[in-house]
């Protein structure tokens, strides 16, 4: 398949301009005979929805949770990245281009890229009108804060709740159109199919949550919205139901994944605990401002960690990293932190952990200073732990956070199906092979607000619609293979939970497909992979009946999909021979332990296509060129 | 504007009502818990008194017009409040709710609200067909005539049931206002941080007081104070 | 601490039209930092193994943002843990032995789906009749241009951090919104961007929380005490201003 992500000519700064220009309009009186499906309320589908709907197009909005607000978007601590420059501190949309291409390791392409930072800065607008109450200055102005690793400060925040309050000023938004009549909200919908009628994404597929009934929703577009898949991996900081099976069954009907092995592992969770742990709690990275990262540096030194003195820790980070400290990358501290662990100088019960130290900082500013900075921090900190770390320092590790893969789209965020538009984290879009922090809310919302809307009338415009409805066969056979599935599922009644084989499925890809990962390894997983989807399909067990709620039939089908999708990931991570961003091939590294990417060889975005059921996927290259940056070394030193 | 009857019987225009009455009612059981203690200082002193009261003429037949307003108002919203708060959790929690503690401000004087309130209705309605309807004595304070209240008072107070129930009743209205008085402000929009406390440990006290204040008085009487 | 044994009685009920019943049950080997989600997640395991029906609960974040977990445990919403949604809360907080009652959100806008599942659409549409500030998408003017005072911010702030759970309709003697209602409005009034719509809104909001059939709202002030963002009840207060103001003007 040839790639065209119909890039627009001219200057990096003119593209956007010139491509709105060059675009087609739907005529206002024609809007509302076209209906849209957003799956997912995100910040991605959130504001789609209310952009579209406002725009009068018909709207049919699809969540899995019990309300729209409830997207894991909810969830992001820290900030949203602008570059607005109001601290007047060096910053401007070519730097924000520039340290995102840069932080995502030259895996990214420049044109959507300088789009995102050219939009960026209309969406603190547009969040400002709608009430985000960001974080302000003693002067009644936005303040700011520099964030994970960015030299000049350009995150937006609204205390620990940025997601939440993003969130919430896109869903009031679409609730706003719900009240209109021009959205239709569908919570408590799984999409577990979609509809291609004439070669174009026609429909999908629900199952109702609550009834268990099999729907089906026709329309003239669809726009995934559903986020990422780090769940593939069993403990992420994700919400339980984050999930990848919308875009797993869209790539299986034709759409190319992209990328997929490209994951970033956040530096600063909360540790593991036993094997009970259903979920991962974030730290915000912004606790790095003024933490302190350290081990001891004797291995298996067992002492609390005010016994330690000072000239027995290590300050791994600063000794390293001397210009950056502990401010350096996400992916630089995450496997940091597990070398020193796997030297046996990690810290905690499980060995599995590294201090974040606020002594100093407290002795420096102030215990109150420290409270007005982290407070809700410490508190979830505590709540959690049982520890105060405003005298203990915390213990953290990194885990598995954002997926950089994600289905393939063009410029106009359209995917490899005519018709299927994909936003926010599940694309593969603007990140490259690592998210610089404060960037995936940024994304999520120009997608929504400032892109599509412009994109999709552009293809409604322009292309020509036979009439669909949920009558038709295309519709009829997708509707009965999802039954089968379910009854397929159903009918094995086996010795094996779904949550058995999520756990299992996330220990091999912890293990081979994590952090550090090497060609022996990741051969080792796609045997592992495979074996453990075999038994699956002959072992598990989902009590009770489909046609109720019944969360466990809900998760096998999730479970069933991360099994392939993890496979692929192996394949991906295997086939691409370098170590890039969130890509560590342990074979491919500079003598100092860092990331050495082969842009000769592999400056391309890898994109997977569904070749059948147990088939091994085709592999399709997007060339990537750089015209406006110059390919460097990534150095944090 | 918005529709008057919309607006007043909605959630929050019903509770204006509460508390607009219950602080009219607030203000005339402090006066009347003052003139009553007139009698601690005699007939002359109470008769007097009440018997001014009686000349305002125009102002008191207004004021208790709007006293019965203040009752009834009080009353029906107070008791459509509990009727809704029925219906809106037709299947009660099996486990049996407890309060968190806390910042809540729930305690026994909240959740039994209607009940002191209903007892208060009946207790009205006897009150006033005792003393206000009841029995018209007579007598001459100053070379004036008047009603001789005091002695109405006294006598009903002989008699155990009325003191004793009376000492009830008010004990019921003590807690009644405990958690009435600082909801009053609260349903009227009153928010100042630092003077809800202060309302809400005022209203405690306030409580108390009314109750205390009212109940000595047929005690003293029943136990041979304010012989004739 | 060591590992513990909770008698657990839990509300089981197939779905919204039958009825429901306390049911029993013993978990071991608990470990205190286990959340209770957590020891829910066992139990259901014990379950599936013996081929029964799992309990279904509703949770997502896990991190006590998204507001989809409820549960009303030992007759408190979201437990006794203060500030603390159940998905945060701990079994450190529980003793060895410990019979625990686990029951859903009860009130008649929240119909009970299945088990400890409700229906909290009603949230929704309370939010849909007015829970935003109407502007275009695309049009805003600068950032900047609106000056907001570093207190109100925060205060909005406070009131804007309402995650939705409906605890406070939970816990509330009366089955009363308000709290939920008086928190969007709070949030709007505190803020420039609010004061166009400031009175449409307290009037629309109101009237789609009667409609739907919660209670009033008589000061008990539990929805505070339960509120795992501690959302204080001078919102409720405030709210009342906004709305006499709505409606006289
Ligand atoms: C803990 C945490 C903290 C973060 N902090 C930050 C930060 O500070 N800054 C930053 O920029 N980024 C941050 N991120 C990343 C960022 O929050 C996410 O990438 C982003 O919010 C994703 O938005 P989305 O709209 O694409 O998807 P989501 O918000 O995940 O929404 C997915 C939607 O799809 C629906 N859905 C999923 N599957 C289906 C299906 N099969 N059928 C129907 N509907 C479905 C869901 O119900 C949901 O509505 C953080 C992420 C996490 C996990
Ligand atoms: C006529 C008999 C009465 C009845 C039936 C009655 C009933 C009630 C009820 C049910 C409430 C609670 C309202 C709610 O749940 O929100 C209430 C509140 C209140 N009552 Fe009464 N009551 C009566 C008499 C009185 C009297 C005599 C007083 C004062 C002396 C009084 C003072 C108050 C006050 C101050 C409140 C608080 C109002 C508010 O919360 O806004 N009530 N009453
Ligand atoms: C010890 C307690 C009380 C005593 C001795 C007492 C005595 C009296 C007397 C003597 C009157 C007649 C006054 C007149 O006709 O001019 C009266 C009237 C009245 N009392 Fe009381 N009272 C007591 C408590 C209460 C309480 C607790 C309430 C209310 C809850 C109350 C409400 C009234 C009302 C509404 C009237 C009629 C007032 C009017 O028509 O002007 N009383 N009371
Ligand atoms: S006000 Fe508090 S308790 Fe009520 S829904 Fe919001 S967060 Fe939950
Ligand atoms: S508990 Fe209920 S009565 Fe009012 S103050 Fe809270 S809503
Ligand atoms: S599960 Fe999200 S708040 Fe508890």
């Amino acid at each position: 398949m040839k790639l065209d992500a119909k890039i627009p000519g001219g200057p990096l700064n003119e593209k956007w301009d010139n491509h709105k220009f060059d675009i087609k309009l739907v005529n206002p009186a024609n809007k509302r005979k076209y209906t849209v499906l957003v799956v997912g309320t995100g910040l991605a589908g959130a504001s789609a929805a209310a952009s579209l709907a406002e725009l009068g197009y018909n709207v049919l909005a699809f969540c899995v949770q019990d309300s729209p607000r409830r997207a894991h978007s909810i969830a992001a601590q820290g900030g949203i990245n602008a570059a607005k420059n109001y601290p007047n501190d060096g910053d401007s949309i070519r730097r924000l281009f520039y340290d995102t291409i840069k932080g995502g390791d030259y895996r990214a392409r420049e044109g959507n890229v300088y789009r995102l930072a050219q939009l960026s800065a209309n969406i603190i607008d547009q969040c400002v009108a709608q009430g985000v109450p960001f974080a302000r200055e003693y002067g009644g102005q936005l303040d700011n804060r520099s964030f994970g690793g960015a030299q000049v400060s350009r995150t937006f925040y609204a205390r620990g709740q940025t997601g939440q309050q993003l969130l919430l000023g896109a869903y009031g938004s679409m609730m706003r159109q719900v009240a209109e009549g021009r959205v239709q909200m569908f919570p408590r919908r799984e999409m577990l199919d979609l509809v291609v009628a004439g070669g174009k994404a026609r429909g999908i597929v629900c199952r109702n949550l609550v009834t268990g009934e099999i729907e089906a929703y026709a329309g003239h577009a669809v726009l995934l919205c559903t986020g990422g898949y780090g769940n593939v991996y069993y403990l992420s900081t994700n919400a339980k139901n984050s999930n990848a099976t919308a875009a797993w069954r869209c790539y299986k009907r034709g759409a190319l994944f992209a990328n997929p092995c490209f994951t970033q592992i956040h530096p600063t969770c909360i540790p593991v605990t036993g094997e009970h742990q259903s979920k991962l709690t974030l730290m915000s990275e912004s606790l790095r401002n003024d933490g302190r990262v350290w081990v001891p540096k004797q291995t298996g030194d067992q002492r609390p960690p005010e016994r330690i003195p000072e000239d027995e820790r290590d300050y791994y980070l600063e000794r390293k990293y001397p210009s950056f400290g502990n401010l350096v990358p996400r992916d630089v501290a995450s496997r940091n932190a597990k070398s020193v662990c796997d030297e046996h100088r990690g810290v905690g019960e499980s060995g599995l952990a590294v201090y974040l130290d606020f002594r100093d900082a407290i002795a420096r500013l102030g215990e109150d200073t420290i409270r007005e900075r982290y407070g809700n921090l410490f508190d979830m900190y505590e709540r959690i732990t049982d520890e105060n770390p405003y005298r203990v320092p915390m213990r953290i590790y990194p885990a598995v956070h954002y997926t950089m893969g994600g289905l393939w789209v063009d410029y106009n965020l359209m995917s490899t199906i005519p018709g299927l538009h994909v936003l926010g984290e599940a694309n593969f879009s603007d990140h490259g092979a690592n998210r610089l922090g404060a960037s995936a809310l940024m994304q999520g919302l120009a997608d929504g607000y400032f892109i599509i809307p412009y994109t999709l009338g552009h293809y409604l415009a322009s292309t020509s619609f036979p009439a669909v409805s949920t009558d038709a066969p295309e519709f009829r056979e997708a509707v009965g293979g999802v039954r089968a599935t379910v009854d397929r599922m159903l009918s094995i009644k086996g010795k094996k939970t779904v949550l058995e084989f999520h756990r299992e499925l996330g220990r091999i890809m912890w293990d081979y497909v994590g952090m550090s990962r090497t060609a022996k390894g990741l051969k080792k997983a796609l045997q592992m992979i495979p074996r453990l989807r075999e038994e699956f399909w002959q072992n598990v067990n989902i009590p009770s009946a489909p046609d109720q709620l019944n969360k466990n039939l809900e998760f096998a089908g999730r479970v069933a999909d991360f099994m392939e999708l993890g496979e692929l990931m192996a394949i991906d991570a295997l086939h691409r021979n370098e170590s890039c961003g969130g890509h560590f091939r342990e074979e491919y590294q500079t003598p100092e332990g860092e990331a050495k990417r082969d842009d000769k060889r592999f400056s391309y975005a890898a994109a997977w296509e569904f070749a059948g059921e147990r088939k091994r996927p085709v592999l399709n290259k997007e060339p990537l060129t750089f015209e406006n940056v110059k390919l460097s070394q990534r150095s944090y030193k | 504007m918005y529709s008057f009857t919309k607006a007043a019987w909605s959630s929050v225009g019903k509770k204006i009502m509460t508390g607009v009455t219950g602080l009219a009612l607030c203000v005339f059981i402090a006066e009347h818990l003052i003139a009553n203690s007139l009698m601690f200082l005699g007939p002359d002193a109470f008769n007097a008194y009440t018997h001014k009261l009686t000349t305002m003429g125009g102002l008191l037949y207004a004021l208790e017009g709007g006293l019965v307003l203040a009752f009834l108002l009080h009353a029906v919203t107070g008791i459509s409040i509990w009727l809704n708060k029925r219906r809106a959790r037709p299947q009660a929690y099996v486990s049996r709710l407890s309060s968190k503690g806390g910042a809540s401000k729930q305690t026994f004087s909240s959740r039994t609200m209607i009940y002191t309130g209903l007892v208060l209705l009946v207790f009205i309605v006897v009150h006033l067909k005792t003393f206000k309807y009841g029995p018209n004595y007579e007598t001459l304070v100053d070379g004036v005539r008047m009603r001789d209240l005091y002695r109405l008072v006294v006598e009903v107070f002989q008699s155990p049931a009325y003191a004793f129930g009376y000492v009830a009743v008010m004990a019921l209205l003590g807690f009644h206002l405990r958690h009435g008085f600082w909801s009053a402000f609260q349903s009227l929009g009153v928010s100042h941080p630092r003077y809800v406390p202060i309302i809400y440990r005022f209203g405690i006290l306030f409580a108390f007081v009314i109750a205390l204040g009212f109940l000595v008085l047929p005690l003293w009487i029943y136990y041979g104070g304010g012989k004739v | 601490m060591k590992n513990m044994t909770l008698n657990l009685k839990i509300w089981r009920q197939p779905n919204a039209q039958s009825a429901g019943r306390f049911v029993s049950y013993t978990v071991q080997d608990i470990s205190p930092d286990m959340s209770f989600l957590e020891m829910l997640d066992i139990l259901n395991e014990q379950l599936a193994k013996k081929g029964d029906e799992p309990i279904e609960f509703d949770n997502d974040c896990r991190e006590g943002i998204c507001g989809m977990c409820s549960l009303v445990i030992n007759g408190v919403p979201h437990g006794s843990q203060k500030g603390t949604a159940t998905c945060q809360l701990h079994m450190r907080k529980f003793r060895d032995g410990q019979t625990i009652t686990v029951e859903p959100w009860r009130a008649r806008p929240f119909p009970v789906l299945k088990d400890l599942v409700v229906d909290r659409g009603a949230l929704d549409r309370i939010m849909a009749a007015g829970g935003y500030v109407s502007c275009h998408v695309g049009a805003a003017v600068d950032a900047n241009a609106v000056l907001i005072a570093k207190d109100m911010a925060e205060k909005a702030m406070d009131y804007a951090a309402c995650i939705g759970c409906g605890a406070c309709v939970a816990a509330c003697p009366n089955a009363s919104a308000s709290l939920f209602v008086a928190a969007k409005i709070a949030q709007f009034a505190h803020l420039p961007q609010g004061q166009v719509e400031r009175k449409e809104r307290a009037i629309r909001m109101v009237e789609a929380m009667d409609e739907l059939g919660f209670g009033d709202c008589s000061n008990h002030g539990e929805c505070e005490a339960v509120c795992p963002k501690e959302i204080s009840i001078a919102s409720i207060a405030l709210m009342r201003r906004e709305y006499f103001k709505a409606a006289i003007s």
